[in-house]
């Protein structure tokens, strides 16, 4: 699952989508950009807070919807969610990831999947038996 | 004392016909005890010993800040060759205490981090995230142990099986599993040699949950069939290798044990079986290599005392 590492950023990126998450749940409904950067306040530009709405909706935290000529945005996430995209934050960090959280499954050789197929196949017919 | 100062330092190599045997034939509880206390073992010997080699190695340096009668001819006659392995040791004990620190911090950081994702939601020990992306493992510490599991893994599990992965990551919690694991990992750290020790122990440890699992929802062959689902469906991107050269991965040999009979349990096998001469020979070792390595340091001790300047 490493197709989901991010690549070293600028700093203040990720805490950046926090904030601007965090202003889109306090939002009462879906809220626009400009909405956002009154919110948000400070010398963002309104450009970059799309670039962040953007990635976020690459991530599944937000959703967007065509209102007129732009977009309104919603928090996907509720707490459940929130936490989920956070995790996988801290495990994709994580790049030897069995080194420190013993994990149900790890990864497959490449005869792996055909062995086990065959092993499953198995157990199962033995199984209806 | 000769070559022998440098023999803790080569024992582990000892370890790996022992860890071989010891996860196919021991029960996965001794064989996780006892190949973590054999590495732990070993790996401080091994420490040690490079401790003591490089204490001789570094009181000749000049504008060391040990005493100078540690560089005493009669000191350096108790290491061979004591100023090539001398200086050779103080890098790498410099890098064996700083893997081990980076190790530790890394293993306390993502602890910390992860209990800190969950923050927000009811403080239940299983938690299920709303993630397309199926794993589950356990996370030990923070207010209260936690189980995490995707609703991507589970949607593709049935009941009897979901109830199967739970009694195994309850299990890993139960038994404290994730202290054998950090133990194994220091010690790989601290001498390369132990690594295979290492392997061993993180597939007998699931093992030892899976025969857990196996006995809390009576029924070998449901914990197989989880294991076997929820690898095939979290397998990623599979690695285009040299396939038929690849021995069998972790994850169906669990599923072939689970499916075969229960492991017998038997702390220590008798002497006159081939497992028992492996684990005997292994413990042995170890002791060996203790023994050896609270030799040189005893001696190099009393070596050093008199030869303080008072």
């Amino acid at each position: 699952m490493t197709d989901h590492r991010q690549r070293p950023r600028r700093r203040g990126q990720g805490e950046l989508e926090a904030q601007v998450l965090s202003a889109l749940r306090e939002a009462e409904g879906p809220a626009t950009v400009g909405w956002v950067l009154d919110r948000l306040g400070g010398d963002l530009a309104y450009t970059t807070v799309i670039t962040i709405l953007t990635r976020l909706l690459a991530k599944g935290a937000v959703t967007r919807e065509r209102a007129g000529r732009s977009f309104t945005w919603t928090p996907a996430s509720d707490q459940a969610g929130l936490a989920a995209h956070k995790m996988r934050k801290v495990l994709d960090a994580e790049s030897d990831r069995g080194a420190v959280l013993a994990s149900f499954v790890t990864g497959l050789g490449p005869d792996d999947e055909r062995l086990l197929r065959e092993l499953l196949g198995r157990s199962g017919s033995e199984g209806e038996d | 004392m000769g070559v022998f100062v440098f023999l803790p330092l080569v024992l582990p190599l000892t370890a790996w016909p022992m860890a071989r045997l010891a996860e196919q034939h021991l029960h996965p509880r001794a064989a996780t005890r006892l190949l973590t206390w054999v590495a732990a073992v070993m790996a401080a010997c091994s420490t040690l010993c490079l401790g003591l080699v490089m204490v001789v190695g570094t009181a000749q340096l000049p504008g060391n800040p040990l005493p100078d009668g540690w560089s005493d001819p009669e000191v350096r006659a108790a290491v061979p060759y004591d100023e090539v392995v001398g200086k050779a040791a103080i890098p790498a004990l410099f890098a064996v205490l700083v893997v081990c620190g980076r190790t530790l911090w890394r293993h306390g950081r993502v602890r910390r981090t992860a209990h800190r994702a969950l923050g927000g939601l009811p403080a239940t020990e299983v938690v299920v995230l709303p993630d397309d992306v199926p794993y589950a493992y356990a996370l030990p510490g923070g207010l209260r142990d936690r189980v995490v599991v995707t609703t991507a893994l589970l949607s593709c599990l049935e009941p009897a099986e979901r109830r199967a992965l739970f009694a195994h990551e309850r299990a890993h919690l139960a038994a404290r599993h994730h202290r054998f694991l950090l133990a194994v990992q220091l010690a790989a750290r601290a001498n390369p040699f132990l690594r295979p020790l290492r392997t061993a122990v993180s597939y007998t440890a699931e093992r030892w949950a899976d025969e857990e699992a196996a006995r809390t929802v009576g029924s070998r062959r449901t914990v197989a069939r989880a294991i076997g689902k929820a690898a095939l469906v979290s397998r990623g991107t599979p690695v285009p290798t040299l396939a038929g050269f690849a021995a069998p991965g972790p994850v169906p040999r669990r599923v072939t044990a689970l499916l075969g009979p229960a492991p017998l349990v038997r702390n220590w096998p008798s002497v006159f079986t081939t497992v028992g001469l492996a684990a005997w020979g292994a413990a042995a070792g170890t002791a060996v290599s203790a023994m050896s390595s609270a030799n040189s340091a005893v001696t190099m001790f009393f070596i050093l005392y008199a030869a303080t300047p008072l």
